[in-house]
Order: C-alpha cells, then sequence, then structure tokens
C-alpha cells in the first residue's frame, strides 16, 4: 500500500522503465496489427514465458500491485465471449455449425465456424494486450513510471507524485473517521453511510493541501501560477493534431497509403517537437540515475526489431501473412519465417531477468 | 487574449478528435466504402487511430497544465487524487450498486467549482493514479482518462443552468448536478465498451462484410451494449444520481469554502508599505 517508498532497484533483475515501454509498444503494435493464428500463439507464448521469468524466477512482480484478474482468468473470459457473440452476430462463412431461426432480431441466421474461430482470435489478442500491461505495471515501481513523463508535464509528474505519497496518509484517516463513527454508534449500510465519513474526509483532505502548498512555497515551489507555454507551442499543437488526423483519413478513407502515413508521422513529429520544446523550460536533475546497461540495449533493440518487421513495410518482406481473415471459408493461415523469428524480439526481458537467477 | 483563444481552439479540435477516435467502429468503414478505397489499410486502423487518441490526450493535457500551476494548485489536485484514489480502493467496504463508483462525486464537483481545466486534470489523473497503484493500467487507459476528463472538463456547463435556476446553494443545484453526474455515469460506461468492441466484433467482421453501414454498426453495438452493460450502467447511473444528492449541498458547500483560501495570491510590495491581499484571482 506504499508504493512510493518502495526501493527502486531490486535485485539485479530490474530492467530500466524506458526498456519496459518500448517493449510494451511493442507488444502492442504486433497484437494489433496481426490476426493470424500462428504470430498471436508465438507472441503469447513469449508473453507467458516473460511472465514465468517475472513472477517465479526473479521474483520482480509487486504482490500488493497484482490485480483481482489474472491474466489467465480474463483469458478464458474474453475468448469465450468473444467467440460467442462474433458466433452470434457475424452471419458470414461457409462451415455452418448452427442455423438459429431467422425470426429472431440480429443473431437469427447461420452460426459458422469461421466466425466463432475469428472471435477467439480476437478474444486471444486482446488476452495477450491485458498480460502485457498487467506485467509491466506490476514489475515498474511508481516513482519509475513517473519519471517516464515528458519534462514538459513536470506539474503534472509533481501531482501524480503527491497524490501517490498521499494515498496511504488518506487511507489511514478513513479508517480513524470511520472507527471515530463506530464508536459514536453510527453503522456503514447503504449510500447515506458515505456522508459522515466522506465529509470530514474532505475537509481534512483540503486543510493537509493548504498546508502542503505553504510548505512547498517555503521551499521554493513557484507560488503563483506562471504561464509556460506561448503562442507557438500552442500553434504547432494544433496543426500537429490536425496534420495527425488528415494523414489518418487519408489512408484509411481515401487509401493514401504513403502519402497518409507521411502526413501523420510530420503531425506526430510536429506535436513531439512542441512538447520537447516546452519541457526545456524545466531544467532537472537526477539525483539517482537509473542505469541504462547491456540488457537495456536488448530489450530496446528487440522491441524495436518486432515492431519494425510487424509495422514496417520493409523491402523484400512478404506482408501478407499478417492479415489473416477466415471468411468466407477456412484457410490455413500464411507463416513468413522471418515475422516468426522477429517475435523472439520479445524475449530479451525474460532472459535478463532469468540470466542473474542462473548465476 | 490570442492566447486564450488558441486555448479554446485546442480543447475544441481535441474534443472533437478524440471523439471522433472513439467511435471509428462506426463511422470508419461506411466511410471507407464510400470512398471506394475498401480495406487497404483496415488493418492499421486500430493501431493509428488509438495513437491519434493518445496523441490528442497529450495536447490537451500539456494544453491544460500549460497555463501554469501554482503550489496550491498543485497541492489541491495532488490531495484531491488522492482522496478519490482511496474512494475507488474503499467503495467495496460500504455497500454500493453495480458500477457505481464514488469517485465520480469529487470530479463533478471539483469541476463544477474550480473550474474545467481543474476538472479536467482531477478526473485524468485520479484514473491515473488509482490504475497505477492498483495495477489496472492497460490499452484502455487513454479512454478512461479522456472520459473521465471530459466529465469534469464538462461540468462547469452546468453553471449557466443553476444560475438561471437561482439554486445556487440550494437543494436545485445537487439535483442539476446529479443528472449531470448520472449522464456521464453511462457514457462513461458506453465509452469504455466502445474501447474493445473492434476487438469483439472483429475489423475482418466489419470490413469483409458489404453493405455494413454506419447504422448497422450501431444497431449491433446497441444489442450487445444492452446485453452486456446496461444493467451495470444503469446502477451506476443511479448510484451517482443518489450520491451526488445525499452529498452535493453539504460537499459544495467544503469546496467553495476553501476555494476562497486557495485562490488568493500576493501581490508584490512596491510601493514600500504592506503587501496588499488580492483575492478571487488566479482561478
Amino acid at each position: 500500500m506504499n508504493p512510493a517508498t518502495q526501493p527502486a532497484v531490486r535485485g539485479d533483475a530490474s530492467i530500466h522503465a524506458g526498456a519496459w515501454a518500448m517493449w510494451l509498444a511493442a507488444v502492442v503494435a504486433a497484437l494489433a496489427v496481426s490476426r493470424n493464428p500462428i504470430y498471436l500463439a508465438l507472441i503469447l507464448a513469449w508473453l507467458a514465458a516473460t511472465w514465468i521469468a517475472a513472477k517465479y524466477v526473479a521474483g520482480a512482480l509487486d504482490a500488493e500491485r497484482a490485480v483481482p484478474l489474472s491474466p489467465l482468468h480474463f483469458g478464458l473470459f474474453v475468448v469465450s465471449v468473444s467467440a460467442l457473440f462474433n458466433g452470434l452476430m457475424v452471419h458470414v462463412g461457409d462451415a455452418v455449425l448452427v442455423r438459429l431461426p431467422d425470426a429472431l432480431p440480429l443473431i437469427g441466421g447461420p452460426v459458422t465456424l469461421e466466425a466463432l474461430l475469428y472471435g477467439a482470435l480476437n478474444g486471444l489478442a486482446l488476452t495477450g494486450l491485458y498480460a502485457a500491461f498487467i506485467l509491466v505495471n506490476q514489475a515498474l515501481p511508481v516513482r519509475e513510471m513517473v519519471r517516464l513523463a515528458p519534462r514538459a508535464y513536470y506539474s503534472i509528474a509533481v501531482v501524480v507524485s503527491i497524490a501517490a505519497a498521499f494515498v496511504p496518509t488518506t487511507l489511514r484517516q478513513y479508517r480513524q473517521i470511520r472507527e471515530a463513527q463506530a464508536v459514536r454508534g453510527r453503522r456503514v449500510q447503504g449510500l447515506r453511510s458515505w456522508l459522515p465519513l466522506l465529509l470530514p474526509l474532505l475537509t481534512g483532505g483540503l486543510e493537509r493541501a493548504l498546508q502542503l502548498a505553504e510548505a512547498m512555497t517555503a521551499r521554493g515551489f513557484a507560488g503563483a501560477s506562471t504561464p509556460t507555454h506561448d503562442v507557438w507551442t500552442q500553434v504547432s499543437l494544433i496543426a500537429g493534431i490536425a496534420l495527425a488526423a488528415a494523414g489518418l483519413l487519408l489512408r484509411l478513407v481515401w487509401g493514401a497509403g504513403a502519402l497518409g502515413l507521411a502526413t501523420a508521422l510530420i503531425g506526430a513529429a510536429l506535436v513531439a517537437g512542441a512538447v520537447w520544446a516546452a519541457g526545456r523550460r524545466h531544467p532537472q536533475t537526477v539525483y539517482r540515475p537509473a542505469p541504462w546497461r547491456m540488457r537495456e540495449w536488448a530489450v530496446a533493440g528487440g522491441a524495436l526489431l518486432t515492431a519494425a518487421f510487424f509495422v514496417l513495410p520493409l523491402p523484400g518482406l512478404d506482408r501478407s501473412s499478417l492479415f489473416f481473415y477466415p471468411y468466407p471459408s477456412l484457410t490455413p493461415p500464411g507463416f513468413s519465417l522471418w515475422i516468426g523469428m522477429s517475435t523472439w524480439g520479445l524475449l530479451p526481458p525474460a532472459l535478463a531477468m532469468v540470466g542473474p537467477a542462473l548465476r | 487574449m490570442r492566447q486564450s483563444g488558441l486555448s479554446v481552439a485546442i480543447y475544441a479540435l481535441t474534443t472533437l478528435l478524440g471523439a471522433a477516435a472513439f467511435l471509428y467502429p462506426f463511422w470508419l468503414p461506411a466511410a471507407a466504402q464510400a470512398a471506394g478505397s475498401g480495406m487497404a489499410h483496415a488493418a492499421d486502423a486500430p493501431l493509428m487511430v488509438s495513437l491519434l487518441a493518445g496523441l490528442c490526450f497529450a495536447v490537451l493535457l500539456l494544453e491544460v497544465q500549460g497555463q501554469g500551476m501554482s503550489a496550491k494548485v498543485v497541492a489541491l489536485l495532488g490531495i484531491l487524487v488522492a482522496m478519490n484514489a482511496v474512494l475507488r480502493f474503499i467503495e467495496s467496504a460500504v455497500p454500493g450498486p453495480g458500477g457505481f463508483s464514488p469517485i465520480f462525486l469529487l470530479i463533478v464537483l471539483g469541476g463544477y467549482v474550480y473550474g474545467a481545466r481543474f476538472g479536467f486534470l482531477l478526473g485524468a489523473l485520479t484514473i491515473f493514479v488509482s490504475s497505477i497503484l492498483t495495477g489496472g493500467m492497460g490499452p484502455w487507459l487513454p479512454y478512461q482518462m479522456f472520459t473521465a476528463g471530459w466529465t469534469g472538463m464538462a461540468a462547469p456547463l452546468c453553471r449557466p443552468l443553476v444560475r438561471a435556476l437561482r439554486a445556487e446553494g440550494k437543494t436545485g443545484e445537487a439535483v442539476v448536478l446529479a443528472v449531470y453526474g448520472g449522464l456521464w455515469g453511462f457514457l462513461f460506461g458506453a465509452v469504455m465498451n466502445i474501447w474493445f468492441w473492434p476487438f469483439v466484433s472483429g475489423p475482418a467482421g466489419q470490413y469483409w462484410e458489404p453493405g455494413v453501414t454506419f447504422v448497422e454498426g450501431l444497431r449491433r453495438y446497441a444489442v450487445f451494449y444492452v446485453v452486456t452493460s446496461l444493467a451495470w450502467d444503469a446502477m451506476r447511473m443511479a448510484g451517482n444520481v443518489v450520491f451526488i444528492l445525499v452529498v452535493g449541498v453539504p460537499a459544495l458547500r467544503i469546496l467553495r469554502r476553501f476555494r476562497d483560501r486557495f485562490t488568493f495570491e500576493y501581490a508584490a510590495d512596491r510601493t514600500g508599505v504592506n503587501a496588499p491581499l488580492v483575492t478571487g484571482g488566479g482561478r
């Protein structure tokens, strides 16, 4: 319950937050692009390996931040629900299993094997996303995550740090209020019982915020509000998102692939430039920098490799196997050895966590 | 003046594009079919649209904090976010119905009393902090943060209505805010479902079938929504309404009292006399 005081480096298995972020981005990109069952199976297998390495070999997962729903349970639920739903709603495909009476609205019609299967594949992709995010969540301390924020978001990072640091205090205060109300004979039941709990909590919290603000001002944190960015930042932000949106429309609606991608990238670059320029106003020093070692290079390089093979139109690479459509009748999915091997790029975190344990 | 015009433009553009990105499973297939380009780059759609939504969110966040945050605003936000994160933890301790979550109370009231920028940050950061603390961070995070942020950002829109009803400080004010909170309770659920709707209905399912129109997409989504989430979200809505009705008036009184204490600023002492105290500025 006190994530702000966790040690930044746990044993030898720690991996830099930036490297984790790149790994996560590669997983998301690969899962978003392909529904080919072979690639999905490979990615899920590497995710499972990373999970096992982090949890059972390196012990790097923070049990206090464990979610109630494990990826395995989530997967079972989501795969069955999305298979069922897709099967009932999409009446396309040749292998008809059952024919529901047409009188039923929307779900009436043939239920096909293809639709069921495609729904299950979608569920698998969703499960992979869930597992990857939960893994990184539990492997990274809150402080490391906040440190990832670009410097332009300095004030917001401060707010997040304050909030994370004050959660235990607030929880303690909540328990005290609850005990006090219990001593006075109030029972907690229904919405009405929030009133005597919430109002003292709110008043106490606001008082604490005032004290905190005074302490911060006394220590030199800006006491008054000063605007931090200028007209040019705003103009490039507007131009950036407008270009990004235009590029997306060009590519997805009018089919101008390369032009659309280029426009979108220019837009994104404009926004990134504005964020960078705004960040230069907040020079920052780090007391204990997180190291960037061989393993971080390996994780980052692997992530780039996987993402490149899945997303970029590399010359000489046959990307047709990425697009798997089961309709109208099921065909065996294509497989490109290069793309299959590029999924190995997701393995370095698992190796980095297993390595120290073997030594 | 020019700068505040640009700020409004950023708010409007990011909101518009964000909403379009949320709703893409409905309009994109129809638009692509109308333009006759078919499914040339259909597989890129989920990734590109998510990136656009993330970009819009980053821009809006920068704009909202970029006008400068004083130590008081930073401290107030930090504490209220912590409080909301705690409320999200303990919601199981106090019985409440279904999808009900007490976090909307402070987001709605905070945005209403302290302004749109504050409301946006309170909503978005509440989701962010509670999800990094509980490990509930996922690809749905930008959607959740956007929606909760909008909830707080649009809350000041209730002010003219309250003023027209002459209900400031009375029960009528809580009623207006309760209706508003209930509405967003619903919208929050609907938006969260849209996030994984493309995964459930599948891009191929939508793109392959000829004649899948906007209306047909919406109809399918409606069925999905009614079957899976309507009851859950209805309970959230009812919970929000009752909660704001019960707690609204006294909580508003507390927030208003502290607003006066939070928004004073010291003016620089140029005359050599004691520094005058300026109240009500820097909201």
